[in-house]
Formats: C-alpha cells, sequence, structure tokens
C-alpha cells in the first residue's frame, strides 16, 4: 500500500518548496479533484501531498479596472464580490450555474481553474488506453461512449473535456493567472494558460513542478456592456454543460462595437472564440450576424458519433446567448 | 373471531414516521453503520473484461502486502452449493465457480485485511490475465442467444391480425427504453460473521427471508443457522431483490478466516454490482375503429439479461388486463448479452410495457382525432379482459377524470405545437396505468404485554417507505391502543417469515397477516374475561400473565386462484406539462398530477411521499437516467453520480397527489399495494407531452436533449 505523506503549510514559499523538492509531490488542490483521483480512482500517485488550504491566499481587491481574486477565495464568496455583481455580471452567473451550493462554498477560484476532466476513460485506471494518463497508449473515448466530450482543440490523441463554468467568462475577459514558484512570479493569459492536447495530453497546461497559481487577475467589463452565460444541460442543477456560452458586447446604433465570446462544453480547453468575435465586430447586431459568427466559432470541428450534436447545439447556443445580451 | 378494518381512527391518518427521530438524529442504523468486535475488510476483485476466460491470476503480492489476511479467487477459495431458485423465480450464478468471464465488472476474488484501505490497496495487486473473447453487447448481435417467450407468459385473445387488418385505424410504433440502474442512496453492505456455526449477515436486501433460504442452501448449514438482519435498508428500489455474489463472497470470506467480514460497495461497483433495468425495445400494434374503440393489440418485448441469467422479468404480462380489447396478442423475448446482472427495478416490466402502450394510445388517439383521455375511456375494461370476472376494486375512471378536473385537461388546445411560452413551447400529456394485483404468503406474531404494549414481529424489511409506520399503525387500530404502545420489530430472519418489499406486494400481504393475527389474539385475550373497560395491562396482571401472543398468516396469492373476482392492483393516470427549448432541446417538466386508486390508504403522507418518489424516478426514466455500456468493453462508462444522472430538486415541479377509490375487496385490509404506481404513468405522460408541444414523437428513453435537436 501507498502510503501519501500530508503536510499542511501556512505560508506560500513553504508550500512552494514542499512540491518542489519532491518530483512526485502534489499541491492538494481543487480537493474533489485531487482526491478522488488520488484515493478513489486511483489515477494520480502522489507521494506527497502539500495541502494549501491554509494559505493567506483568499479575497477579491480591486486594482483600477481590473479584479485580483486570490486563489483560496470560494466561488460564493466570488459570486457574492459586488465588483463582480456590477462589472462582471456574467462570471457571477457562470459561478452560480456551477456545482452546487454546497460545493461552491466550499471550492476555490484557483481549484477551479485546475479542475481536471471528467472523461470517465481518464478516471478508471482500468481503463489501458488513455494518452492523457499514459502517453502513447490511446484513446478508449473515441470509440467509447463519448457524449460530455470536447469537439473544439479536440484531436486523434484526446476529446476530454475542460468542463469549467467560470473559466468560460474569464476567457472571454482575457483574465491572467498569477504564478509562483522558487524562482518567483509571473502572469501568464489565461488563453495562453492551458495546452490544448496536440500529441501529448497529458500536460494540460504551463504550470511548471512546484508552481502554484496564487491569483487570478480579471479586467472589468466597460460600463455600458451587456453580458451573459448560458448553460445547456439535460439536468436543471448540478451538471456539468452540455454547451455554454459567455458573451459580452457593446452595440452602437444597431453596429457591434465590441464583442468578446468564451465557450464550454466544447473545448478540450475553455474555448476563447476569436473568430466569431472577428465576424460580431462592426456587424449589425441582427440574426444573421448572430449566426455567421456561431459557424465562424465552430469551425473544424473534431467529432465522433456521440458529440456529431454539439456542433448544432454549440452553434445555437451562441445564438441564443448573442440574442438575449442585445435584446 | 376477526379483526377488522371498519373505523380509520388511526389507520389512513397521516402520522409522522414512527421512526423518523432515529432516522434524522442519525440513530437508525443502515447496513454500514454495523461494525462488530475483531471485524475485518474486504474488497472486490473485479474483471476487466466482459467475456473471456482467466487464464492466470496471481495473489502472491496481494498476500504478501501489508495487512492482508486472506485472498479468494475461483481456484482457491472453498466450492460452495449452487444457490436455489427462489420465489420470484431469480437465481445466481455462484461466485467464483469457475475462469469464465461473463461481464465487465463480475466478481473475481474478494480480498481482506485488517483495515479497509489495505484490502482495497491489496485488490489492486493481484494480477489477472485474461483470454478475451468479443463481448456480445448488442441486441441485435447474430451471435447473441434469443429465448422465445423464456417465460411461458405469451397470451392471445381473438384473432388479432384479422382485426389488425380490418381496423379502421391503426398504429405500429417501436419504443425502446436504455439500461437504467436503480441507484440508492445507501451503498450496498455487507457484515457477515459466523456465530458458533451460525451465519449472521447484516446485508442490504429487500428480501431477507429469500436470503436466509439461499445463503443455508449454498453453505449447506440447515435454515435456522443463517440470520439476516436490515432493520433499516438505505433505499433499494429493487435491487435489493436478488441475492448477489458480494453477500456471498463476504459469507464466505468469515467462514474461512472465523473473522467478521465487512464489505461497502463503492459507487461505481454498485453500478455493476446490484443489477438494473435491462435495456428493451418494443413493438406496438394498435387496430381502433373510427369511434376510437379499439379492436386489436399486439405487443412484442424484446430485453437483455445477462449471460447464463434467468431474471423472470416480464414486460407485457399486464398489457391483457389494461383495456377491453377482444383480439389481443403479447410476444416476449429475452437476448442474453455480456452485460452485468438485470434486476428488478421499480415497477419492472410495468415501467417499459406502459411507456409502450401509453405512447401508443396517444398516437392513435392523434390519428383518430379523439382526445387521449376519450381514448382510455371509451375502452375501459368494466371487467378483468382475461377472466371476465368483476374486479375487486376499480377506479381508473375515477382516477383519469379527477386528473383532468384537476390539471384543467378541458382547455388543452389539442393541436401539437398550439402553446408558446417565450422561448419554450408547452405540452401536454397524460397516461393511465393498471397494475398488477401481486403478493406472497407472510407470517406475523404478535404479543401484547403486561405493561399494555404491542409488539408485531416478522421478517419482513423497510425500504424507506413506512412499513414500520404503518404497521404500527394497524395493529393500534386493531387492538384500539395507542400508536405509541406499538413496537414493530422487522428486518430480523429470526422473526416470522416474510415476502419481500417488492413487486407493490409487501403492505397488502403483511397487514392482512396482521389482521389475522390481532383477530387471534383479540379472541384469547376475549377468552380472559375482561371487564367493561377493562385495559390490557390490568386484564394480564390479573391473570398472572407475562404476555400473550398470537400468530398470523395471509396468503393472498393462494385466496386469488379460487376467488370469484380478479384481484386488482393499483390503478393510476398522470397529466403532466412540460415546455420544450427546441432551439436548445431542452425538456423541462412544469406541473405534473398524480391520481391514484391503491384502495384503503394505511397513511396519507407516507402514501402521498411515494406518490411523489415514484414520479421523480419516473421523470428520471423520462428526461434523465441511462446507464451506458462502453460498445467495445461492456464497462459501464458513466458509473457514478456525477455522470449517470438522476433528477434534482429543480427537475421536480410541484406535484400535486390524490387518492381515490374504496377499500379493495378481495383484500381483506382493503389495501392495495403503492410501491409502484406512482412511477408508471410518468415517462409516457411527459412523452406525449414533448410530441403535444412540438409535434416530435420520441420512441426512445430517456429523452435527452440531443434526441431533441
Amino acid at each position: 500500500m501507498s502510503d501519501i505523506e500530508y503536510v499542511r503549510p501556512t505560508d506560500t514559499s513553504s508550500a512552494v518548496t514542499l512540491v518542489a523538492e519532491d518530483p512526485d509531490a502534489a499541491f492538494l488542490a481543487g480537493g474533489t479533484t485531487e482526491l478522488d483521483l488520488a484515493l478513489k480512482d486511483r489515477v494520480i500517485r502522489p507521494s506527497r501531498f502539500v495541502d494549501i488550504g491554509r494559505l493567506p491566499l483568499r479575497g477579491v481587491t480591486r486594482e483600477g479596472d481590473r479584479l485580483r481574486v486570490a486563489a483560496l477565495t470560494t466561488m460564493e464568496e466570488l459570486a457574492a464580490d459586488p465588483t463582480v455583481r456590477s462589472r462582471l455580471p456574467f462570471v457571477r452567473e457562470a459561478l452560480l450555474l456551477g456545482a452546487s451550493t454546497q460545493l461552491r462554498n466550499m471550492a476555490t477560484i484557483g481549484g477551479n481553474l485546475l479542475q481536471r476532466t471528467r472523461c470517465r476513460y481518464f478516471r478508471d485506471p482500468a481503463v489501458h488506453a488513455c494518452n492523457k494518463r499514459e502517453p502513447g497508449s490511446g484513446c478508449a473515448a473515441i470509440e467509447g461512449v463519448a457524449r460530455m466530450h470536447a469537439i473544439l482543440g479536440a484531436g486523434p490523441s484526446c476529446i476530454a473535456l475542460h468542463a469549467s463554468d467560470l473559466c468560460v467568462p474569464l476567457v472571454a475577459m482575457d483574465a491572467e493567472v498569477e504564478l509562483l514558484d522558487a524562482d518567483g512570479t509571473r502572469r501568464v493569459p489565461l488563453t495562453e494558460f492551458y495546452r490544448t492536447p496536440g500529441d501529448r495530453p497529458d500536460v494540460e497546461n504551463v504550470l511548471r513542478h512546484g508552481e502554484l497559481v496564487t491569483h487570478v487577475v480579471v479586467p472589468l467589463l466597460p460600463a455600458g456592456t451587456r453580458s451573459g452565460y448560458i448553460k445547456v444541460r439535460d439536468r436543471q442543477s448540478y451538471e456539468f454543460a452540455t454547451t455554454s456560452a459567455a458573451a459580452a458586447v457593446q452595440v452602437e446604433d444597431g453596429t457591434i462595437t465590441a464583442a468578446r465570446i468564451g465557450l464550454g462544453g466544447v473545448g478540450t480547453v475553455p474555448w476563447r472564440a476569436w473568430e466569431a468575435e472577428r465576424v460580431l465586430v462592426g456587424a449589425p447586431a441582427n440574426e444573421r450576424t448572430y449566426r455567421a459568427a456561431a459557424e465562424a466559432a465552430i469551425r473544424d470541428p473534431f467529432t465522433v458519433p456521440g458529440t456529431a450534436f454539439k456542433v448544432e447545439l454549440a452553434k445555437r447556443t451562441i445564438v441564443r446567448i448573442l440574442r438575449t445580451v442585445t435584446a | 373471531m376477526t379483526a377488522t378494518l371498519n373505523k380509520e381512527n388511526i389507520i389512513g391518518q397521516p402520522i409522522d414516521r414512527v421512526d423518523a427521530r432515529r432516522k434524522v438524529s442519525g440513530a437508525a442504523p443502515y447496513p454500514s453503520d454495523f461494525d462488530l468486535p475483531g471485524q475485518v475488510y474486504a474488497a472486490l476483485i473485479s474483471s476487466t473484461v466482459a467475456a473471456g476466460r482467466i487464464t492466470r491470476i496471481d495473489r502472491s503480492a496481494a498476500e504478501a502486502a501489508p495487512g492482508v489476511l486472506a485472498v479468494l479467487t475461483y481456484d482457491n477459495a472453498p466450492t460452495l452449493a449452487d444457490p436455489p431458485t427462489n420465489a420470484l423465480g431469480s437465481t445466481m450464478r455462484r461466485p467464483l465457480k469457475d475462469d469464465r468471464i461473463l461481464h465487465y465488472g463480475q466478481h473475481i476474488g474478494i480480498v481482506v485485511a485488517t483495515t479497509r484501505a489495505q484490502a482495497l490497496a491489496a485488490a489492486e495487486l493481484v494480477e489477472v490475465d485474461y483470454a478475451v473473447e468479443e463481448p456480445v453487447l448488442d441486441m441485435d448481435d447474430p451471435r447473441a442467444r434469443v429465448e422465445d417467450n423464456p417465460f411461458g407468459m405469451e397470451t392471445s385473445r381473438g384473432d388479432v391480425v384479422a382485426a389488425l387488418a380490418d381496423a379502421d385505424v391503426t398504429v405500429d410504433s417501436t419504443y425502446t427504453i436504455g439500461a437504467e440502474t436503480n441507484s440508492p442512496l445507501g451503498l450496498f453492505t455487507t457484515v457477515a460473521s459466523w456465530q458458533g456455526g451460525r451465519l449472521v449477515v447484516h446485508d442490504t436486501t429487500q428480501a431477507p427471508s429469500f436470503m436466509r433460504k439461499a445463503l443455508a442452501v449454498m453453505f449447506g448449514v440447515p435454515e435456522e443457522s443463517v440470520r439476516l438482519l436490515i432493520p433499516f435498508l438505505g433505499g433499494g428500489f429493487g435491487a435489493g431483490l436478488r441475492l448477489w455474489s458480494h453477500t456471498v463472497l463476504t459469507a464466505l470470506a468469515a467462514r474461512v478466516l472465523d473473522r467478521p467480514v465487512k464489505l461497502v460497495l463503492s459507487r461505481p461497483q454498485m453500478f455493476t454490482s446490484v443489477g438494473h433495468r435491462a435495456a428493451s425495445r418494443q413493438r406496438i400494434r394498435l387496430g381502433a375503429r373510427s369511434d376510437g374503440r379499439l379492436v386489436a393489440i399486439d405487443h412484442d418485448a424484446l430485453a437483455a439479461n445477462g449471460i447464463g441469467d434467468n431474471l423472470p422479468s416480464p414486460i407485457v404480462a399486464g398489457t391483457p388486463s389494461a383495456y377491453a380489447c377482444d383480439n389481443l396478442a403479447t410476444h416476449e423475448r429475452r437476448v442474453h448479452l455480456n452485460i452485468p446482472y438485470t434486476g428488478f427495478m421499480r415497477a419492472p416490466g410495468a415501467i417499459e410495457e406502459h411507456f409502450a402502450l401509453e405512447s401508443a394510445l396517444d398516437e392513435l388517439a392523434g390519428r383518430l382525432g379523439v382526445d387521449p383521455v376519450d381514448v382510455r375511456l371509451r375502452n375501459y375494461a368494466d371487467v378483468h379482459p382475461e377472466s371476465g370476472k368483476p374486479w375487486s376494486s376499480k377506479a381508473l375512471r375515477e382516477c383519469i377524470e379527477v386528473g383532468a378536473e384537476q390539471f384543467g385537461w378541458s382547455s388543452r388546445d389539442p393541436a401539437p405545437r398550439s402553446t408558446h411560452d417565450g422561448d419554450w413551447l408547452v405540452g401536454q400529456g397524460m397516461a393511465a396505468a393498471t397494475f398488477e394485483f401481486y403478493a406472497l404468503d407472510c407470517d406475523v406474531r404478535l404479543t401484547i404485554d403486561r405493561g399494555g404494549n404491542a409488539i408485531l414481529r416478522s421478517a419482513a424489511t423497510d425500504i424507506g417507505t413506512g412499513t414500520y409506520t404503518i404497521t404500527a399503525q394497524l395493529v393500534a387500530e386493531l387492538l384500539g391502543i395507542e400508536v405509541e404502545r406499538v413496537r414493530v420489530e422487522i428486518g430480523d430472519t429470526d422473526q416470522p417469515q416474510a415476502p419481500q418489499s417488492g413487486g407493490s406486494g409487501l403492505a397488502g400481504a403483511l397487514a392482512a397477516a396482521v389482521q389475522d393475527a390481532a383477530g387471534a389474539l383479540t379472541e384469547r385475550l376475549a377468552r380472559l374475561d375482561g371487564r367493561p373497560g377493562e385495559s390490557f395491562a390490568s386484564l394480564l396482571d390479573r391473570h398472572g400473565l407475562d404476555e400473550l401472543s398470537a400468530n398470523g398468516h395471509s396468503d393472498l396469492a393462494a385466496a386469488a386462484e379460487d376467488s370469484d373476482v380478479a384481484p386488482a392492483g393499483a390503478f393510476g393516470a398522470a397529466y403532466v406539462e412540460v415546455g420544450v427549448d427546441e432551439d436548445l432541446g431542452l425538456v423541462r417538466v412544469r406541473r405534473l398530477v398524480s391520481v391514484i386508486d391503491g384502495g384503503r390508504v394505511f397513511n396519507r403522507k407516507t402514501a402521498r411521499s411515494q406518490a411523489i418518489g415514484g414520479a421523480v424516478m419516473g421523470i428520471g426514466a423520462a428526461l434523465l437516467e441511462e446507464a451506458a455500456y462502453d460498445p467495445n468493453d461492456g464497462r459501464v462508462a458513466n458509473g457514478t453520480f456525477g455522470d449517470y444522472l438522476v433528477p434534482v430538486n429543480a427537475d421536480v415541479p410541484d406535484i400535486d397527489v390524490t387518492f381515490v377509490g374504496e377499500p379493495d375487496t378481495f383484500n381483506p385490509t382493503g389495501s392495495k399495494g403503492l410501491g409502484e404506481i406512482g412511477i408508471v404513468c410518468i415517462p409516457p405522460a411527459i412523452g406525449n407531452a414533448v410530441f403535444h408541444a412540438t409535434g416530435r414523437r420520441v420512441r426512445d428513453l430517456p429523452i435527452t436533449l440531443d434526441k431533441m435537436l
């Protein structure tokens, strides 16, 4: 039986050192996911868990036109923040449509960013073919039951979905993550933080071993911007998105002057729909434009029989959120 | 002397559950709450292929692991006898019988260690090699063995072929339903110990008397040498109606080690170890005259079953008694696949039958241009359509009419796609249900003690439906004492045998036995020459008696055979309003009215809870639940509560429940079972409402959003 060493430091630099010094150590962060994967699913086998729950990384501060969110701030705390309510309403919507109240009271922003995929083929070590677990072993999901899987950023190596709701408006906002390791601090745009699977589905982001997400910095929406988040799913609560979309647009005299679009439920990473934004800006705010934007957003999807329906559904989801925020 | 329920002072009253305080305070012991001195812990070794043979199994690393006490596999475990067929006609393949693998997740061994973590870790160290065969997973796979008429229950009357040919209007539709799992919250648990040659098992089961018999045979001991204890279950929905291999393996490990062994299944193991509702495909052909009268019903059902399994779970059994129709034929086939064993899931067969028949009737109503309500009423079976005997009770007409009234059906525009609400199309649908009578024999022992308290003992179980409560109410009513003076001791096979809590049959059988016992006890008490108004306590005290007891027995199934009436099960009707967001494929239930004829209702609160629970589960069956098997290796690809979706509160609208009807004339207590009637109307009513909303008929459950796009 492999024992896992458990440590709970109270200062951030100790936490970083405790992971950095042991190549098999891991931050115990995004609690449910890490514990499930280590203890129940037995997918990861860390030698040491460094619990970051006692680190002084909690709270939201306003820095001019940006919000700096410490990684251990809970989802409910961020949703209740007055600046989020007034200046990032679609972030609040995405938060409140995620998980359940009980989970949101425990789940942290950093943990949400780093949640692992729900792909059941990844989470069951009895499945041999999983490139994310064992690079080069194949992908059982592609030939298997794949409904809650990705169509964008996906490929023959991996179709595992990044299931976060919160990240969808955050990538749309050009949020940045602050990372800390022994060498110091760096900032990475969220849109560059995640890596699509390519030929290394096991590498999911740019984090180095021992590097800790300490903050998320989110620009605020300009006054007068309309935003919204839509989440499409079979169950009305407590289910990951089948498709979702975050949109923030400004309209002047019937013409779209600014647009930010993020997509969920479709990407191996939280998806920024740059092409859709290019279609929208400068175009008339009407149904035809929205449909054109949706077509541009879901270009060249990688589908399997179980996910093929998401192509049209994702487009309709984009049209619906654009219609809603411009209404 | 007989005791009869001519008053309803206590019975019927919506009193709180007598075990409510124990449950909410955590004092009610569920199976996983039991821990015995010296207990050790088990973990299962499960196959990771769906078909083939074990070519090598290496226990050495596991046996050498810390804390490990035993590793039992087919090649080193003591041989047990094959289990007998129980009263449900169900048996099982003996676990660890040989090297064959019949489904993914099959238990191929058990590891016991000092701690649970040690057992789980060691289970991973057992190395297994397989000669893998390509599993048979598809019902249409030509390699699959298909049995015709496996239950001998196919029926026919009249000439259905000619009647279909002559009909003014016909419907010919095929309906499919995905596999569903029972998914009770409580993880199934076995705590087994051998105490002086006697096997004592705390086990999550709905059928302790069956389990006792089966375990006695398998372990070669007299029945009296096996005791099953299950005071509280943690939910079952039918999952506890079969003997499962984890129970046998835990008892076996306890015998090998001569120590108490505890096993708690994991949630993923629940998806492969304790049964499920089999996937099915049904074809219904209806013929009707232009006035809406049915002239032909032809019902063909095909359902999946495990390899080498023989679960007797017919789908078409209830079709012949549903409606008055002179020409009818039913056909049943069973196809054997490399899937985990199927089981009895709430309203087994009846859910499937009603989804097909009540959807087809809705399709027929549309073709006829007749209101769906009127189609049911015009074909109302005033007498039992098979036997011609009068029903022992039947208020289906009231169910349908009261439901229509409460729902406001008369204001419904019959045209599909006629109602909009923003992005939503709104539709309304209904369905009716005829549930089959079912009962097995039941024994109880009723005692009155010197303190004037009554004790009712039986091996029956309370699966959370309120058996403790209604039994206490019955005893109190029949003996004329307060509910607080009644103690109910059930869930213990050292008490008189009882049938399973299943098939909506326990309450009726148990109540009849309680009434029999109360009659006998009252007679014995009468012989003591009580003074007017004298209490039982005083009476017993005066005669120097510590207590006085009487046994009670019921055998309603035997009585049914020579009855002049057709014993009825419950009847029901449901009316549902849905909203469909056609663009996004979303289906949401907005309103639900459920009207039930359950005969005499023993407790209006627990009965209402049963109906609500059934409706919620029906919403799950209609819109959410499907256990997905990997098409290549047969594993359950969504075996967690994060992936297999059951309804949450947000999916459930206010549910309006009404009970109608009179006490049943066949059951001596007037009751008809309520456990399953609340679920059967819901899937067809929702499907019919979706059609009314959109004009699209989805004949494949669950109706997930991808099917609506």
